[in-house]
C-alpha cells in the first residue's frame, strides 16, 4: 500500500496518543502464492481484458464502501447490479456469470446446479439438478425445497419489493400466486416442481429460451423456510457461498466472514481468499473516493465510477492512473425518435435527425469519454452477445453532424426547411437536461425545431413518456431514453425496447413505438433458435432498428473506476460493469 | 418551577403534534393537492421495472390508499399505543414510540433512530464543549484586550469561522489531516465502550470542525456581551469597592454576559442532537444527522417523521433545561 510521508510536525501529545491508538486492529495471517504485483506491472484498463495481480494469496480483511445503501441484502430482494455482484459472496443462484474478463464473462455456467438448464422439447419445462452435500453455513442440506421455496417467497412483493418481475410472468399460473407468507398450502406453486430432493423444474406458460439468465438472479438462492423471517431475513441471510453473516447494521456496516462449510467444489466461479470482507454503508462520496486512493478502502461497492474530483485527480497522475479502469458500465444513453408522431412518422425526417445530431456534444452532456462514454452507433452494447460494429448515420466517422445529409433527408422527407417537434427529457437529471439542450441547439443548424419538455424522472415512464397517448396529444417527437440490459444478449437488451409487441399505454418502454413487422418476425424467430443461429439474429434487429431510425444512439456508458493495488484477482466482470467481486483477494494483512 | 416545567412539558406536547402534522402534510398532503395518487407514490418504494400487481400490493402494505387523515391517525396510534407489523413469516409487535416502519428497508425505524443517537451525542457534546470553553475564552480575552492584536486577530480568525460552510473546513480538515498527512486516517466512529481513544481520535477532526464555526460566533458574541457589561455602573463600584479584577470579571462581568450565550447554547446543542446534517454527511458519521440525509433521499416518510420530531423534542427539551438554567445565572430571575 502507498502512502504518503507522514506530517512532520511535532504533534502535541493527545494527538500522538490518539494516532497510536488507531494503529490497533485485527490482522490476518497470509498464505499463498503469487503476490500483489508490483505497480509497473500494471497499467490503465487493464482490468478490462486481463486479471491484474493473479494470486492464490490467502488473508486479510477487503473493505468495500458505498456512498448510498443496498436496496436489499436478503438475495430475493435486490435489484442493483452491485449488490447482485457482491451477493454471490454468501448466496448461490442456480446458474451465474462465468467469472473472467471481457466477453468470456457473458457466459452462463452452473452455480448450485450441476449444469445448466435443460429445457423440455416444447420448451416449457427447464429441469436443474443441485449439486449434493451442499449446506448452508450451519450445515444444513439444500435441498430442491429450499430453491422452490425461495424463488416462491419473491412473488410476494409486499414483503419483498424490490428484485425482478420474471417469474410471475413467465411461470404457469404464477400471476395469480400469492406468495408462500399468503399461501399456507403445502405443494405452494403447483408450476415449481420438485421431483425429488436434488431436482427442480420450472413450468413456463410459454417458451422463453433466456431462462438459464433468469434463474442467474439471486433470488434462486436457496432460502431455508425455517430460517425465512420475511422482511428481517436481509439481516440474517443464510449463506451457501464462500462467506457468511458475521454481523448486519442496517445501513451501517456489513461484515461477511469465512463460512466454515464452504467447499470450493460447490461453485467454480467464487473464491475465497481473504479472511474477512467488510462493506461501509452510507460513506461521503468523496471521502469514499479518497479513502479508496489511501488504501483504507479497497473496493467502490457501486461500482459507478469515480466522483469528479478524484476524476481529476486520477486522470491527471500516471500512478493513480495505472490503478483504475475505464470499463463499459451497461447502458445505453439515446434518443427515442417516434415513428407516429408527424413528421417523425416519415423515416427521412427521422434520417435527417440521425444525421443532424452533433454526438461530441451530445458525448460531453453525459461527462465526455472517460466519465460519459463512448459515442455509440448502434443500439446493442459493444460486450454484448451478438454484437457487431455498424455505423449507418457517420456517428463515429463525423461526431460533429453530416448537414448536407440531414437536408438532403428533410427534403426527401417534405420538410426541406425543417419541422417543428417537442423533445422530453428527464429534468431532475442534469445530464439529460444538457443533452436535450445539445440536441436543440444541433438540430437547429438544419431548421428542426425542439421544444423542450422536462419531467419529472420517478413518473417519465408510467405518465408522460411512457404513455402514447400522452406523447401523440403533447406532440413529443423526440424522448430520452437509457436502458441497462438484465443479461447481456439481444432480447436482454432490445425486446422492451424495439419489439412492436411490447407497447404499452402507460409504462411503455418502446417510446418510439416500433412496430416493424422485420422486427417482430425476428424476435418470433429468436424463440425457436440457439446458438451462434440465435446470436446472429440480435445483431440482424439491432441494423433494422438502425436502418428504421427509431433510436438515436447517443453514448455506451462509461465509468473510471480505480483498482486497489492492494486487491488481487482483479478485473471486470462484463455483466455488471464492474470488478467481479467473488474473485478479489488482498494482499494487505490489516 | 416545578408548575412551569409542568406547564412547558404540555406545551411541548403541543408542538411536537403540531409539528408531526406539519411533516405529515408536507410529505402525504401535498404531493395529493399536486395530482400524484397513491399508485404514483408507491412507485417509488417497488424496484426496477415492477408489475402493476406488484405496486398495488405496496400502495396496499403501506397504507397509501387510504384517506390521508385515516393515515395520520393511524401513525398516531402508533406512536402512542405501539403497532402490529406484518414481516410477511410473522406478526411483530413494535411498542410505543413506534415511529412506524421504513418504507424502504422495512425495519422499524426507532431502534435506527437510537443506534444513531449515540453517535451524534458524541459529536455534539464534544464539539460544544470546544466551543463553548473556546469561544468564551477569546471572547472575554477580546473584550478585556480591545484593540490589540489578539483581539484584531481572534476577531478576524472568527470572521472567517462564521463565514466558511462546514462542508469546506470539513473537506480541508480531511484533505490535511485523514488524506494528505494521515494524522487521522480512515476517520470512521467507533463506539466509546469498545475503544475510547481510537473513539475520540476520530472524532477530533468533526469536533474541530464544527467547534470552529460555532467558537467564532460565541467569541464575537461573548466579546459584545463583556463590552456592554464592564461598561455597566455596577462593574465600576465593584471595582470601587477594592474587588479583585479577576472577580469582578469573572464573578459580575462573565456572569452577566452569559445569559444570552446560554440561550443560544440551549438551541444550538438542541439542533445538533437533532442531527447535525453537514458534519455527519462530510464525516461519514452514522448519526441522526446522516439518517436524515437518507431519509430525505429515499423519500422514506416514516424515518423523516421520527427525525423531525426527535429533532423538535431535543429543541424543545434544551430551551426548556436554558429557561430553568437562567435561574441559576441570573438572580433576577425568578418563576
Amino acid at each position: 500500500m502507498k502512502r504518503p510521508a507522514k506530517f512532520g510536525l511535532t504533534a502535541v501529545a493527545a494527538a500522538a496518543a490518539l494516532t497510536i491508538a488507531a494503529c490497533g486492529g485485527s490482522s490476518g495471517g497470509g498464505t499463498g502464492s503469487g503476490g500483489g504485483g508490483s505497480a509497473s506491472s500494471v497499467s490503465f484498463n487493464q482490468g478490462v481484458t486481463k486479471v491484474v495481480h493473479p494470486s492464490s494469496t490467502t488473508g486479510g480483511t477487503i473493505t468495500f464502501a458505498d456512498s448510498s445503501t443496498p436496496d436489499s441484502f436478503d438475495p430475493g430482494n435486490t435489484y442493483y447490479a452491485w449488490v447482485l455482484n457482491f451477493n454471490r459472496l454468501y448466496a448461490t443462484p442456480l446458474v451465474m456469470f462465468k467469472s473472467c474478463p471481457g466477453t468470456c464473462g457473458d457466459q452462463i455456467v452452473p452455480g448450485l446446479a450441476t449444469s445448466l438448464g435443460q429445457v423440455s422439447d416444447n420448451g416449457l419445462t427447464w429441469t436443474y439438478h443441485l449439486k449434493q452435500g451442499v449446506t448452508y453455513q450451519d450445515g444444513t442440506p439444500v435441498t430442491s425445497a429450499d430453491v422452490k421455496y425461495a424463488v416462491e417467497r419473491t412473488f410476494d412483493r409486499s414483503v419483498l419489493a424490490n428484485g425482478p418481475s420474471y417469474y410471475p410472468v413467465l411461470l404457469k399460473g404464477g400471476s395469480k400466486y400469492p406468495g408462500p407468507y399468503k399461501d399456507k398450502s403445502k405443494a405452494g406453486l403447483s408450476s415449481i416442481t420438485t421431483p425429488d430432493k436434488y431436482t427442480i423444474q420450472f413450468h413456463l406458460a410459454s417458451p422463453y429460451p433466456d431462462f438459464n439468465y433468469v434463474v442467474a438472479f439471486s433470488n434462486s438462492a436457496p432460502v431455508p423456510q425455517a430460517k425465512d423471517t420475511g422482511t428481517n431475513y436481509q439481516l440474517h441471510v443464510q449463506s451457501t457461498g464462500p462467506y457468511m453473516f458475521q454481523s448486519y447494521q442496517l445501513n451501517k456496516q456489513l461484515t461477511l466472514v469465512k463460512n466454515p462449510k464452504y467447499k470450493a467444489s460447490w461453485d467454480t466461479q467464487a473464491k475465497q481468499l481473504a479472511n474477512k470482507i467488510v462493506i461501509d454503508l452510507n460513506v461521503n462520496a468523496n471521502d469514499l473516493d479518497n479513502r479508496l486512493m489511501a488504501g483504507d478502502i479497497q473496493v467502490d461497492a457501486a461500482g459507478t465510477g469515480v466522483q469528479a474530483a478524484a476524476r481529476a485527480k486520477i486522470l491527471a497522475s500516471n500512478s493513480l492512473k495505472q490503478d483504475s479502469d475505464n470499463p463499459l458500465a451497461g447502458f445505453l444513453w439515446f434518443i427515442y425518435l417516434n415513428t407516429k408522431v408527424a413528421p417523425l412518422s416519415n423515416l427521412n425526417c427521422r434520417v435527417a435527425v440521425e444525421y443532424a445530431a452533433n454526438k461530441t456534444e451530445l458525448q460531453t452532456a453525459y461527462g465526455g469519454p472517460v466519465a460519459g462514454g463512448q459515442i455509440a452507433s448502434t443500439t446493442l452494447i459493444p460486450d454484448q452477445i451478438g454484437y457487431k460494429k455498424f455505423d449507418l448515420y457517420e456517428a463515429t466517422t463525423q461526431p460533429s453532424g453530416d448537414l448536407t445529409k440531414a437536408k438532403a433527408a428533410l427534403k426527401a422527407c417534405g420538410q426541406p426547411s425543417g419541422f417543428t417537434t417537442g423533445m422530453a427529457y428527464r429534468s431532475d437529471r442534469p445530464k439529460e437536461v444538457q443533452a436535450a439542450q445539445a440536441l436543440q441547439s444541433s438540430l437547429a443548424r438544419v431548421g428542426i425545431k425542439l421544444q423542450l419538455h422536462g419531467y419529472p424522472s420517478g413518473n417519465y415512464y408510467s405518465d408522460f413518456a411512457g404513455v402514447p397517448k400522452y406523447v401523440h396529444s403533447h406532440d413529443l417527437g423526440i424522448d430520452i431514453g437509457g436502458w441497462a440490459a438484465d443479461w447481456p444478449n439481444g432480447n436482454g437488451m432490445l425486446d422492451e425496447l424495439v419489439n412492436g409487441n411490447t407497447i404499452v399505454s402507460a409504462g411503455n418502454t418502446n417510446i418510439s413505438e416500433l412496430n416493424d413487422p422485420v422486427i417482430n418476425n425476428l424476435f418470433t424467430k429468436a424463440n425457436s433458435e440457439n446458438g451462434d443461429a440465435r446470436n446472429a439474429i440480435w445483431s440482424q434487429v439491432d441494423h433494422q432498428v438502425m436502418k428504421d431510425a427509431a433510436i438515436l444512439p447517443e453514448v455506451y456508458a462509461k465509468s473510471l473506476i480505480y483498482r486497489s493495488p492492494d486487491l488481487t484477482n482483479v478485473y471486470v466482470q462484463p455483466q455488471y460493469g464492474m470488478y467481479n467481486y467473488i474473485a478479489l483477494g488482498t494482499t494487505s494483512k490489516s | 418551577m416545578i408548575a412551569f416545567i409542568i406547564r412547558r412539558l404540555f406545551t411541548t406536547i403541543f408542538l411536537l403534534l403540531v409539528v408531526s402534522l406539519v411533516t405529515f402534510a408536507i410529505f402525504f398532503l401535498l404531493p395529493r393537492l399536486a395530482g400524484q395518487n397513491a399508485y404514483q407514490l408507491a412507485t417509488q418504494y417497488v424496484g426496477r421495472n415492477p408489475t402493476r400487481a406488484a405496486i398495488l400490493q405496496i400502495e396496499q402494505k403501506l397504507g397509501l390508499n387510504a384517506p390521508v387523515y385515516l393515515q395520520y391517525g393511524r401513525f398516531l396510534k402508533a406512536l402512542v399505543l405501539g403497532t402490529h407489523y406484518n414481516s410477511g413469516s410473522s406478526v411483530t409487535y413494535c411498542p410505543p414510540p413506534c415511529f412506524g416502519y421504513s418504507f424502504r428497508s422495512q425495519q422499524p425505524v426507532w431502534p435506527q433512530m437510537t443506534t444513531a443517537l449515540p453517535v451524534t451525542l458524541s459529536l455534539a457534546v464534544g464539539a460544544s464543549i470546544l466551543w463553548l470553553v473556546g469561544g468564551v475564552t477569546i471572547g472575554v480575552i477580546s473584550a478585556l484586550r480591545r484593540g490589540t492584536f489578539f483581539d484584531r486577530f481572534s476577531m478576524a480568525v472568527a470572521l472567517a469561522g462564521v463565514s466558511l460552510p462546514i462542508f469546506f473546513t470539513g473537506l480541508i480538515a480531511l484533505e490535511l489531516f485523514s488524506y494528505k498527512w494521515a494524522l487521522f486516517p480512515n476517520v470512521q466512529y467507533v463506539n466509546l465502550t469498545s475503544n475510547p481513544l481510537l473513539w475520540a481520535r476520530n472524532l477530533v477532526l468533526p469536533w474541530i470542525t464544527l467547534a470552529f464555526l460555532y467558537a467564532a460566533l460565541y467569541a464575537r458574541l461573548t466579546r459584545a456581551g463583556m463590552l456592554e457589561t464592564m461598561g455597566e455602573d455596577y462593574i465600576r463600584t465593584a471595582r470601587a469597592k477594592g474587588l479583585r479584577e479577576r472577580t469582578v470579571v469573572v464573578k459580575h462581568g462573565l456572569r452577566a454576559a452569559l445569559t444570552p450565550i446560554t440561550t443560544i447554547f440551549g438551541i444550538d446543542l438542541g439542533l445538533l442532537i437533532g442531527g447535525a446534517i453537514i458534519t455527519e454527511v462530510t464525516f461519514s458519521l452514522h448519526g441522526l444527522g446522516l439518517f436524515t440525509y437518507q431519509a430525505i433521499q429515499n423519500q422514506d416518510f416514516p424515518e423523516i417523521q421520527g427525525v423531525v420530531l426527535l429533532a423538535s423534542f431535543f429543541i424543545v427539551i434544551a430551551n426548556l433545561a436554558v429557561d430553568v438554567l437562567y435561574a441559576v445565572i441570573d438572580p433576577r430571575v425568578r418563576y
